[in-house]
């Protein structure tokens, strides 16, 4: 098979099946093989799943040509955050070395999902050990080492979604599905130079996936374009019975709407304060192509704890969600050695402050919606920074500004797509956050945006 | 006593808590490192405690009264 498919947009593969000029099977080989063959190159895979992703495609293959055509992702090869529960003896790992053996005897709703989209599972993928929660500070934080970035492979690729990040950015699946509770999947879409999108607090069922913190998880998609993220979208998306934080909210994607939309932009003053030059330049030539697509305005936000708020909410549930391995000592077999005890500080978090944090978090919402009501998006740089270098430290793994922490303190959606190269060949990327349930806006600016560059166009020299 | 003061009593009192229940497992280092998470738990509970809010503002979270289908 034609090697221009591995970079091929979702969008455009599934043109080629329901037009039977592309074979599911033949498109599992392909990207199966690349998974296998440079997979570990990027510290990208934990499990390539082989037998499942063949049984899946011979199926899609035989249903399209008994004309039971089930929509653009039928036939498609993805891989699975490793933090996504699978059956049929497919270990579930959650990046840590406590549970690398560790299989469950059901399927993730999202899994099921995609299944039922026809969708074909060719890997779980790598993360950061636990999502990220135990504090790490440094790229060498799972068991299955660093997440290695494509663009430049002494740079990091996560996290915590690392392998979802670069498995897209090297071609190795035209999609993943990743975890954000608090940057997880903007940050390795950032730094690997491909869309991420964080639906909806609500959005997308949790159920079989790791907890780390109840009221901040989301699931969502990496793919290369906005445009896939809404495809991805559709199916992933409903009320699940199994986790009752779902809403009963149908989502449908439109499409990347039509062209000539006028967006109202709004940009948080100071937004690239403590940036590194080359993000702070791209951002304003972002700025530059979004004044062609609609206004720009400045905006402001009320003074609040918006990080303090967050992460307090974060380190107290997380210490409950992992509290059996916290407690039994079973942190010591974590990899990066800060994740061995940063945990055992979270006792200190009294009762009274995690509530405050849960009150203080409505008034947030209520504020940045206030802010949000008269805008399409927000817009702000992905990250400050490029990617972190391997050997580094990772200062802000569970830091940030309220540019960084509203979004998910307040469970709105984003979508990052790349916006240039900064230091060392790595990507930057463009942020737009919109109101609860407004992906299909967010989206809409982001492919409106990338209809107007060609940075999501480009690909790493050794993939 | 300074607010200086007054967070370091507070990082202490905390401290002796996880000292308490896992000190056994911890090194000085790690228990430096666990003296520094804290002190970043104190002063985030500050600043949440530093912002008023009145009795109606509730969590934001969730709660349904159960009852097993049918």
């Amino acid at each position: 098979m034609a090697e221009d498919v591995v970079f091929a947009p979702v969008r455009v593969l599934a043109e080629g099946i329901r037009a039977r000029r592309l074979s599911p099977v033949a498109l599992a080989e392909t990207f199966l093989d690349r998974l296998e063959r440079l997979g570990p190159r990027y510290n990208a895979v934990v499990t390539v799943t082989r037998a499942r992703a063949l049984e899946q495609a011979r199926r899609a293959e035989a249903e399209i040509a008994a004309g039971r055509y089930r929509g653009p992702l039928h036939g498609i090869p993805y891989g699975a955050k490793d933090l996504l529960a699978t059956s049929g003896g497919i270990p579930t790992t959650w990046g840590a070395a406590p549970f690398r053996d560790r299989v469950f005897d059901f399927d993730a709703t999202v899994i099921l999902k995609l299944e039922a989209a026809g969708a074909v599972l060719c890997a779980k993928l790598a993360m950061v050990e636990l999502a990220g929660g135990m504090g790490y500070r440094q790229p060498n934080a799972a068991f299955t080492g660093p997440g290695v970035n494509p663009w430049n492979r002494e740079a990091w690729s996560g996290g915590s979604s690392s392998g979802s990040g670069s498995a897209v950015a090297a071609g190795l699946v035209p999609f993943a599905v990743g975890s954000e509770t608090w940057g997880s999947i903007l940050s390795p879409a950032g730094n690997c130079g491909v869309s991420g999108l964080r639906p909806t607090y609500g959005r997308v069922s949790r159920h079989g996936a790791m907890a780390l913190c109840w009221t901040l998880d989301k699931l969502g998609p990496l793919a290369l374009t906005a445009d896939d993220c809404g495809l991805v979208l559709e199916a992933i998306a409903g009320r699940d019975p199994a986790d009752p934080t779902t809403m009963d909210r149908l989502y449908r994607y439109p499409g990347a709407g039509p062209a000539g939309r006028r967006f109202r932009f709004g940009v948080l003053r100071g937004v690239t304060d403590g940036c590194e030059d080359a993000v702070r330049e791209n951002f304003a030539r972002s700025l530059e192509v979004l004044k062609g697509l609609g206004t720009v305005d400045e905006v402001t936000l009320p003074d609040l704890p918006y990080d303090d708020i967050t992460r307090t909410i974060l380190f107290a549930e997380a210490a409950s969600a992992f509290e059996d391995l916290i407690e039994s000592g079973g942190i010591a077999g974590l990899t990066a050695p800060e994740d061995r005890y940063t945990a055992y500080a979270r006792d200190a978090i009294l009762a009274k402050d995690y509530l405050k944090a849960l009150r203080l978090r409505g008034v947030m919402a209520r504020e940045v919606d206030r802010v949000l009501a008269p805008l399409d998006a927000l817009v702000a740089p992905g990250r400050s920074t490029v990617a972190a270098m391997l050997g580094g430290e990772v200062r802000s793994a569970i830091r940030g500004t309220a540019r960084d922490v509203m979004g998910n303190g307040a469970g709105l959606p984003a979508v990052a797509v790349p916006n240039g190269f900064g230091a060392r060949g790595l990507p930057t990327s463009l942020q737009f956050m919109g109101r609860a349930w407004e992906e299909n806006t967010v989206l809409a600016a982001a492919a409106a945006y990338q209809s107007a560059t060609d940075w999501h166009a480009r690909r790493p020299a050794e993939v | 006593m300074t607010e200086a003061e007054a967070v370091r009593a507070e990082v202490e009192t905390l401290l002796a808590l996880v000292r308490e229940r896992y000190g056994s497992r911890l090194d000085a280092e790690q228990l430096a490192g666990v003296r520094t998470s804290i002190e970043g738990i104190v002063q985030a509970s500050r600043a949440l405690r530093a912002v008023r809010l009145g009795n109606a503002d509730e969590p934001a979270q969730p709660f349904g009264a159960y009852r097993a289908d049918p």
